[in-house]
């Protein structure tokens, strides 16, 4: 797979760099459905989909795609916790997606549901983002549970 | 209106849990839904809590099968971002230790596939052969679960008896390719039962990202030993088997004759491992960057993404199992079949919901 022809044909002009652990794109207005819709056309898998914080605040959004023998990394920014879904295009990105709503709470658009994947249903999305400052001592599965109601006048 | 059957989240032929509800017409299955998350340990969350050393135990308890594949990639990520070294014996040990987990994992699936399609005899024989594969591992690490053989720019232990893996190796070959893959491949009943069944094409298998033997029996001729080597994969000989039925059958195929293609692969390693150091000193600080890399794990391509602040735990650590790409063509390979044949299919991706959930 020729990087350069692909990413042309997606962004002329735009620019990436070769590193060690691969290609890496970092294109802050990234159209990932154009991406995507590019990407399913070549025949190219998607790898996964990461979300880190970035220095900013906002989160960085890093799609890994398989082109050979380098992974290609293609990076953006969410901006105001919403980006549009690529899971319609590509449903290898649709449990992906659910999770990072789950770590991180941000709203991935167009989609008809994002139920939770690895949290349960009730659970308040963005379990990363609300205790990325809380030290070492706190218990994930509480945290993910707090302020959800009670059931049958239980705690769930 | 058409019935909706929940089965789950407990099974009676497997430890693990997940749950799938399947509508269905008559017999037919015409959806079906997939839940997860109930191992959910949040490991990649208290990744970001723990120091590297501590994070390498902690990663190693990612998957009870597969547990080597977890600190070999963590300790890679750490080694791609401060730029380490890793002495020649330590990759070929490294290569080692990862195709005999191959083996285990592999065996351990056929044996649980043989005791699904109702065919204990070939059960007895993947596990007797699993367990040769385990001494071998418990004799070159000690453990035979969690092998803590992997550190940041080496190895922990070397390899001191290697005349025993040779032995052991040559044992599950010869019995692999004289008696599991002849009745595997041509037992009426097998094929009766898994020809035609749970077919993933070839298009499915690029759009949900299926990785592994998975892929491979849908066509795809995706192997990241091949395609993007790592550690000494590039020096040694071996076929990626692949087969174009997308069934069940073609799976279990695949992952007989990658029983072989391990058992060539160590054989070459440890005739050419060279003398010499298995790890370099050790190493004081990570600095600041970041690391995507993937190798192929029985499964199929495990990802890690890492990224360092310059202090002593890392910032973030994403972890991609193979089940996680590979669970969700359930779906698509469910909708059409009998209900009788969805344990079977689930059973067809050999799933691993501890790697999933993490």
């Amino acid at each position: 797979m020729d990087v350069d022809v692909l990413l042309s044909e997606l962004n002329p002009g735009g620019t990436y760099e070769l590193r060690r652990d691969g290609y890496w794109a970092v294109w802050p207005d990234l159209d990932v459905r154009a991406m995507a819709t590019l990407m399913r056309a070549r025949e190219v898998r998607l790898s996964t989909m990461t979300g880190t914080p970035g220095a900013d605040g906002r989160l960085r959004l890093v799609y890994h795609w398989d082109v050979g023998a380098k992974m290609l990394n293609m990076e953006t920014s969410v901006t105001a916790g919403h980006i549009p879904t690529i899971s319609d295009v590509l449903p290898a990105a649709d449990w992906v997606e659910r999770e990072i709503r789950d770590y991180y709470g941000i709203e991935f658009d167009g989609r008809a549901a994002t139920p939770p994947l690895m949290l349960r249903e009730g659970d308040i999305p963005g379990l990363f983002s609300r205790t990325r400052d809380l030290g070492t001592q706190i218990d994930p599965a509480e945290t993910a549970r707090t302020n959800v109601a009670s059931e049958g006048g239980e705690t769930r | 209106m058409s019935p909706v059957i929940p089965l789950g989240p407990f099974h009676p032929a497997l430890e693990e849990p997940y749950k799938v509800e399947v509508t269905t017409t008559g017999e037919t299955i015409t959806d079906a839904e997939i839940t997860v998350g109930f191992n959910f340990r949040g490991i990649e969350w208290l990744a970001e809590r723990k120091t590297y050393t501590q994070d390498i135990a902690l990663l190693e308890r990612v998957c009870g099968i597969c547990s080597n594949v977890h600190t070999l990639m963590f300790c890679r990520a750490v080694e791609k971002i401060a730029d380490l070294e890793v002495p020649a014996r330590a990759k070929f040990i490294r290569v080692i230790v990862a195709e005999a987990e191959r083996l285990h994992s592999h065996l351990l699936w056929a044996g649980v596939a043989c005791n699904l399609i109702g065919f204990e005899t070939l059960f007895m024989t993947c596990f007797s052969l699993r367990e040769q594969v385990m001494d071998v591992l418990e004799g070159i690490s000690g453990n035979r679960v969690n092998y803590a053989m992997n550190r940041p720019g080496g190895v922990n232990r070397d390899i001191t008896d290697p005349a025993s893996i040779l032995d052991a190796v040559r044992t599950i070959a010869d019995v692999t390719a004289k008696q599991l893959i002849p009745v595997m491949t041509t037992d009426r009943t097998v094929r009766a039962r898994c020809s035609g069944v749970g077919i993933l094409t070839r298009e499915d298998a690029i759009a949900y990202g299926a990785v592994g033997p998975m892929a491979r029996a849908s066509g795809l001729a995706t192997d990241i030993r091949k395609s993007a080597p790592y550690l000494v994969y590039d020096q040694l000989t071996f076929d990626v088997p692949v087969r174009s039925e997308g069934d069940v059958f073609a799976r279990i195929v695949v992952r007989a004759l990658e029983i072989l293609e391990s058992c060539k692969i160590i054989e070459q390693a440890i005739d050419m491992m060279p003398a010499g150091p298995i790890a370099g000193g050790l190493f004081l600080a990570v600095p600041a960057g970041e690391a995507a890399i993937r190798i192929e794990a029985p499964r199929g391509e495990v990802v890690y993404y890492m990224e360092s602040n310059g202090t002593d735990m890392p910032a973030r650590v994403r972890v991609r199992t193979p089940t996680f790409a590979n669970m969700p063509t359930v779906r698509v390979m469910a909708i059409g079949q009998g209900l009788s044949d969805l344990g079977l299919i689930q059973a067809s991706i050999d799933p691993c919901y501890s790697c999933n959930d993490r």
